[in-house]
């Protein structure tokens, strides 16, 4: 044995930090558990994605026409990946509390927090290893896409990409807050409850909230499950990835708070509010951030180039003072086809909603129920419509502009393809769980002591 | 002694090392601190958890070859923890806290589990590496035990110091030239 040497806090390395972590989430049961749980749930999305899109096909192909409303991104990547986002809400917390709850529990975290590193590094460590086990249960999802692939199907590298960066960021997101969760509990199972209950409590925010107007959408806003929408619908929003990566700093900062045990909670507190801060900033600015990119093959974020390029040249403010419900149907239409677009292209919008639920409960209200007014400098027009046809054309004559002459030549064409994915059901419901049983039998094999001979 | 390494809030007081104050960020170059009753990384082979902490020290093969081999672990180096008995669970506890390279090691009850044959061996081992220049606090409860191996003992009861120093200057304070300190424990409390 060498004599003792002082030594400094910040020089230990990380990998057999990491290397520790890694192992400790591969040596437990949840997520092996979770990627069998994934197999059979994700295997039953796929086929029954596959042959919804295959009966839509057969009739895009009698007439084609109908075949530029196939796109492969909502028919089979969304909801393939739906039943991963379920999996990643309902089972991810207990695959990630494990790195920090276990600790707790059988007293190893007394021995971790005197180790040469920041609580900080900790943490972070906990979450790459948490990151790492989230690709690892994204297998059985990206098999299902290799499979859509090898059946003939097309996938879009931007969209695909895209959605996968949402998952991970919801993954991320989700880890993050299992790991503050399983900082401030006393036991694996109370962590447990605290990230379910913030998980599953965003569903019951999306239910009962979902469409109301002021303050009750604000709150809406900040659901868990409202972060994948824009990218299933093939947004790449910059603001979105701000909020959600300011978020996921902030579980991660909370964390680092909370869990050295030899500091006094009024001075943990105090932290807390610092970090609460630094993340209410963060997502203030991210709300101020408008930047998006639409990465779909079809474009349906967005108005034709040639509209897009003209209307980004028009600054002055247009407001519009939208006479509809926010549950009423064409309230949606209106937002889909002509207001989010507007909103990404022109750099001067303001929307506000004058409708109420009366109107809607009622059916009548008054005459100008349904109506929505344009307002571009000291000129203005009302329209019902919902439709970028009509509506483009009126804000063109507001601002005393010509429309761009239509282009050609870039149409969708849509990808409707018939196939039958029975034969997939062998490797969801077969060979895909028997190879993850014989890599966690290969995982808790008795291993050779060759990793102590070099450290 | 889990207050002193800062695992549990202090209300008042300072440390003072080698005659300097030791503030509460400087403790873990100086200090480490052994718990009673963990069990780390139960589902890990007990050789990775070992290699871990070698890991973080940057030991080399050889010096982990001696820690592990003078605590009696190589056997059950293959063994996943929850696997081990109490025994060698502190083994394992023993040979991570020796790896450290701090100067004070602090052990809480560092013998429970041991029978006397194995006691004595760690004694020894503790008393190798405390003859290299590190020092040791143990906190033992068997007074048999701590009079083995401790050249210094802070007596505690009810919370109180009720005595404090070597076996022969406790020995002159209770006036029993021949007494064990089990009797002069008794004798001060």
């Amino acid at each position: 044995m060498r004599s003792p040497k002082p030594h400094v806090a910040q020089s230990a390395p990380l990998r057999p930090l990491l290397a520790k972590e890694v192992r400790e989430i591969l040596s437990g049961r949840s997520l092996w558990t979770m990627l069998l749980l994934l197999c059979p749930l994700i295997g039953y999305s796929f086929l029954q994605a596959v042959s919804l899109y295959s009966e839509s096909s057969s009739a895009a192909l009698q007439s084609p026409v109908l075949a530029n409303s196939l796109s492969p991104l909502d028919g089979i990547l969304v909801p393939t990946l739906g039943s991963f986002y379920v999996a990643v809400t309902l089972l991810f917390p207990f695959v990630a509390i494990r790195v920090l709850g276990q600790e707790k529990e059988s007293g190893a975290l007394r021995l971790l927090v005197q180790l040469p590193y920041r609580s900080s590094t900790l943490v972070v460590m906990k979450l790459v290893a948490v990151i790492l086990a989230w690709l690892f249960a994204s297998l059985p999802a990206l098999s299902a896409l290799a499979v859509w692939r090898t059946l003939g199907g097309h996938l879009s590298l931007a969209e695909t990409s895209n959605l996968l960066f949402g998952h991970l960021l919801y993954g991320t997101l989700v880890g993050a807050l299992a790991l503050f969760a399983a900082s401030i509990a006393e036991s694996a199972a109370t962590a447990a409850i605290i990230a379910l209950a913030v998980t599953i409590g965003s569903w019951v925010l999306d239910f009962t909230v979902a469409g109301q107007p002021g303050l009750l959408a604000w709150i809406a806003k900040l659901s868990l499950t409202q972060t994948l929408r824009p990218f299933e619908q093939g947004l790449l929003s910059g603001g979105l990835v701000l909020g959600i990566a300011g978020v996921i700093g902030g579980f991660i900062a909370l964390a680092s708070v909370w869990l050295p045990p030899g500091i006094p909670p009024y001075e943990k507190l105090r932290r807390s509010v610092l970090c609460i801060l630094a993340v209410a900033a963060i997502l203030g600015a991210a709300i101020q951030g408008g930047w998006s990119v639409d990465v779909t093959e079809d474009r349906r974020n967005s108005f034709a180039t040639t509209d897009q390029q003209l209307l980004a040249t028009l600054r002055l403010p247009l407001v519009i003072k939208v006479q509809l419900a926010p549950e009423d149907p064409r309230y949606a239409d209106l937002q889909r086809n002509v207001l989010s677009k507007l909103d990404r292209a022109m750099p001067n919008l303001s929307v506000s909603l004058a409708g109420s639920r009366q109107y809607a409960a009622t059916g009548s209200g008054d005459e100008s129920y349904g109506e929505v007014e344009y307002v571009y400098g000291n000129r203005s027009d009302v329209s019902r419509s919902t439709s970028p046809r009509e509506i483009l054309p009126l804000i063109y004559n507001l601002a005393g502009v010509s429309p761009p002459p239509p282009t050609a030549g870039s149409e969708y064409p849509g990808y409707p393809l018939v196939v039958s994915a029975s034969v997939t059901l062998f490797w969801f419901f077969g060979a895909l769980p028997l190879l993850i049983a014989l890599c966690w039998w290969w995982s808790r094999r008795p291993r050779s002591l060759r990793s102590l001979s070099r450290t | 002694m889990e207050t002193l390494v800062g695992l549990l809030a202090a209300d008042s007081g300072e440390i003072v090392w080698r005659s300097e104050p030791l503030p509460a960020s400087r403790r873990r170059n100086v200090l480490f601190y052994l718990p009673d009753g963990a069990r780390p990384y139960q589902d890990q082979v007990t050789a990775e958890v070992v290699s871990f902490f070698a890991g973080v020290y940057r030991r080399s093969a050889g010096e982990i070859d001696a820690t592990l081999t003078s605590v009696g672990l190589k056997s059950v180096l293959h063994k996943r923890v929850h696997a081990l008995s109490k025994g060698y669970n502190r083994r394992l506890l023993l040979a991570l806290v020796l790896s450290t390279p701090h100067e004070l090691l602090l052990m809480d009850a560092p013998f429970d589990g041991f029978d006397l044959r194995q006691t004595r061996d760690i004694i020894g081992v503790l008393r190798h590496h405390a003859e290299r220049g590190r020092t040791f606090a143990l906190a033992i409860h068997q007074l048999a035990d701590a009079e083995r191996v401790c050249d210094r003992f802070v007596l505690l009861a009810g919370g109180q110091v009720r005595g404090l120093g070597t076996l022969d200057e406790l020995r002159s304070e209770t006036s029993l030239p021949n007494g064990s300190l089990e009797d002069i424990f008794l004798a001060l409390t």
